[in-house]
């Protein structure tokens, strides 16, 4: 049985549907990315499965448990965490604030506290030297790593990353992306979520999504070799 | 130094203090809701009432009667917040802002009502009598008094928001998608923002009531009016920051007082017309504010 199980999932903005029926799986262990241009739906999907948005119908299974109606505290709780896009950082607070607010929902676990901020300063060095800093002041990579490092605090079984490479040059994009796949391999499953196919060497397998439905399920390798690409993610990918 | 110049001295300390009081609450909501809150002051008139009932009619012990009075402000702006601000949390930011106007006439309505056969009341101090004499002026307890509460409150503001709590406040107020997305619950941090600057507000009227007789919307309009004063402050503050209300609090208090000494005083109502005159100028040369630190960009 898969971590994280999709059915069916239709979800839309004021009753008006932009998620048509997507189902997928996220297997325990691995890194999927979720490819599609802006506006496929990826974002109304990563937001939902967090608990930000009430799916109309269809399903969401996490951990053996179908998630029914849910705030995103309790999703955070359970294990399901959002690094969101435009980062969402606390800007008037510092790094170090920042990052302990991402374990508010184990604040009462010092130790679980101390080990993930231990791990998120291993992860991203840079961010351990500006603990003191204001998030406002960071640049776009260094909030992008806050944004992924403060996600990372609530120790979550899934993390979901939307759109990290957004507004990052290749370099920096490539340094985030290696760190998701040292996330992986220390154990968390990723979702993350792209417009930009640079992201496929990082990722086990790939869903592409277009217009609110799945279109294209593959490992990365597979998907490097056909012309999905051209087809799916524009000329430019 | 002449003994004006102590009076006016003495008196801005005690009336800056209140006005920080109530500048601080301001700010707090304001940095939640992005509104100005009317009620500021009311839930410290609402609180001088509650005080004065139990200590006067019901004969508590004063200092029980300090607590219901707190007690009673902060129900207040809870109850504000669950049947006001919650239901108009999608609305326009002028919705909300009649909304707390409403929360201010409705509370200055039922103080009306229930006092209507005696309007003017008083509240005996904390403590009787004064702790020196300055050149002949004498200074009260309740002056001191008020002073080291707004002491004491600052202290503890400042180190409840570096707690988790405070954390959570401010990044709710920041960032209010990302603090949920962390498992926050933004409804309850807005009822405790709503349930700090009523006490603040409470503390403000509660200290600044027995100074003198009050009556019905006593802080808002009344003998010790600080809704106009406290937010000059706030405004001093750039409405977002902490420090710079309290700061902002005594100064409006300083020179009020001091103006009052000044050729200014022969203006038709000397009191706020100076304050205009000040916040004008401080606005003219810094329309960020006086004490406001520089925003930064998310
Ligand atoms: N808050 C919203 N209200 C209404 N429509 C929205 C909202 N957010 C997104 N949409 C619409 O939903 C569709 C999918 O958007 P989104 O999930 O953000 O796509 P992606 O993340 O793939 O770029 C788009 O057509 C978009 O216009
Ligand atoms: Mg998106």
């Amino acid at each position: 049985m898969a971590l994280l199980e999709v059915r069916d999932l239709v979800v839309g903005y004021d009753q008006y549907p932009v998620l048509h029926g997507v189902s997928f799986d996220v297997e325990q262990g691995e890194c999927c990315v979720l490819l599609g241009l802006n506006g496929a739906g990826k974002t109304t999907t990563v937001t939902t499965v967090a608990g930000m948005l009430q799916p109309q119908s269809g399903s969401i299974t996490f951990d053996g448990k179908e998630l029914r109606k849910g705030s995103p505290s309790q999703r955070v709780a359970g294990g399901i965490s959002l690094s969101p896009e435009g980062r969402r950082l606390f800007p008037r607070l510092t790094v170090s604030q920042n990052l302990k607010l991402g374990a508010w929902s184990r604040r009462r676990d010092s130790k679980t506290l101390k080990r993930q901020m231990d791990l998120v300063r291993d992860y991203f060095p840079r961010l351990a030297e500006r603990e003191n800093q204001l998030a406002g002041t960071l640049s776009g990579g260094e909030q992008q790593m806050l944004a992924v490092g403060r996600a990372m605090m609530s120790r979550p079984k899934l993390l979901l990353i939307d759109e990290a490479s957004l507004g990052l040059s290749p370099t920096v994009a490539r340094t985030v992306w290696e760190v998701t796949s040292r996330i992986k391999a220390d154990g968390t499953t990723v979702l993350m979520v792209e417009q930009n196919a640079g992201a496929l060497p990082f990722a086990d397998r790939a869903l592409i999504m277009e217009k609110g439905t799945l279109v294209y399920t593959g490992v990365g390798d597979e998907l490097r070799t056909v012309n999905l690409r051209e087809a799916y993610l524009g000329s430019g990918a | 130094m002449s003994q004006e110049l102590v009076v006016a001295l003495v008196n801005g300390l005690f009336r800056g203090s209140v006005y920080a009081l109530v500048a601080l609450g301001i700010v707090l909501v304001y940095r939640a809701t992005g509104v100005f809150n009317f009620a500021q002051t009311e839930f410290g008139t609402t609180g001088l009432f509650a005080a004065f009932v139990a200590v006067e009619m019901w004969h508590w012990d004063y200092a029980l009667g300090l607590l219901f009075g707190i007690s009673v402000a902060i129900v207040m702006g809870l109850v504000t917040e669950r049947v006001v601000i919650r239901p108009l949390r999608h609305s326009s930011k002028v919705t909300l802002l009649v909304g707390t106007a409403g929360v201010a006439t409705t509370a200055i309505g039922i103080q009306f009502w229930l006092t209507n056969e005696q309007p003017i009341r008083e509240m005996p101090p904390i403590v009787e009598g004064s702790i020196a004499t300055v050149l002949g002026v004498a200074i009260t307890y309740q002056k001191v008094i008020t002073v080291l509460v707004l002491i004491v409150v600052a202290l503890a503001l400042a180190a409840f928001f570096r707690s988790p709590s405070g954390l959570a406040i401010q990044a709710a107020q920041q960032e209010a998608t990302a603090a949920e997305l962390v498992g926050i619950s933004v409804r309850r941090v807005s009822l405790m923002t709503w349930g700090i600057a009523a006490a603040l507000g409470g503390l403000a009227g509660i200290l600044s009531g027995p100074n003198d007789t009050f009556t019905a919307a006593f802080l808002t309009f009344g003998g010790g009016a600080a809704l106009l004063p406290g937010l000059m402050a706030a405004v001093l503050a750039g409405m977002r920051s902490m420090p710079g209300a309290l700061a902002g609090g005594l100064l409006v208090g300083i020179v009020e007082q001091l103006g009052a000494l000044s050729a200014l005083a022969d203006l038709p109502g000397p009191k706020a017309t100076i304050l205009f005159v000040f916040l004008l100028v401080v606005l003219l040369l810094r329309p960020e504010g006086l004490f406001a630190r520089k925003v930064v960009g998310a």
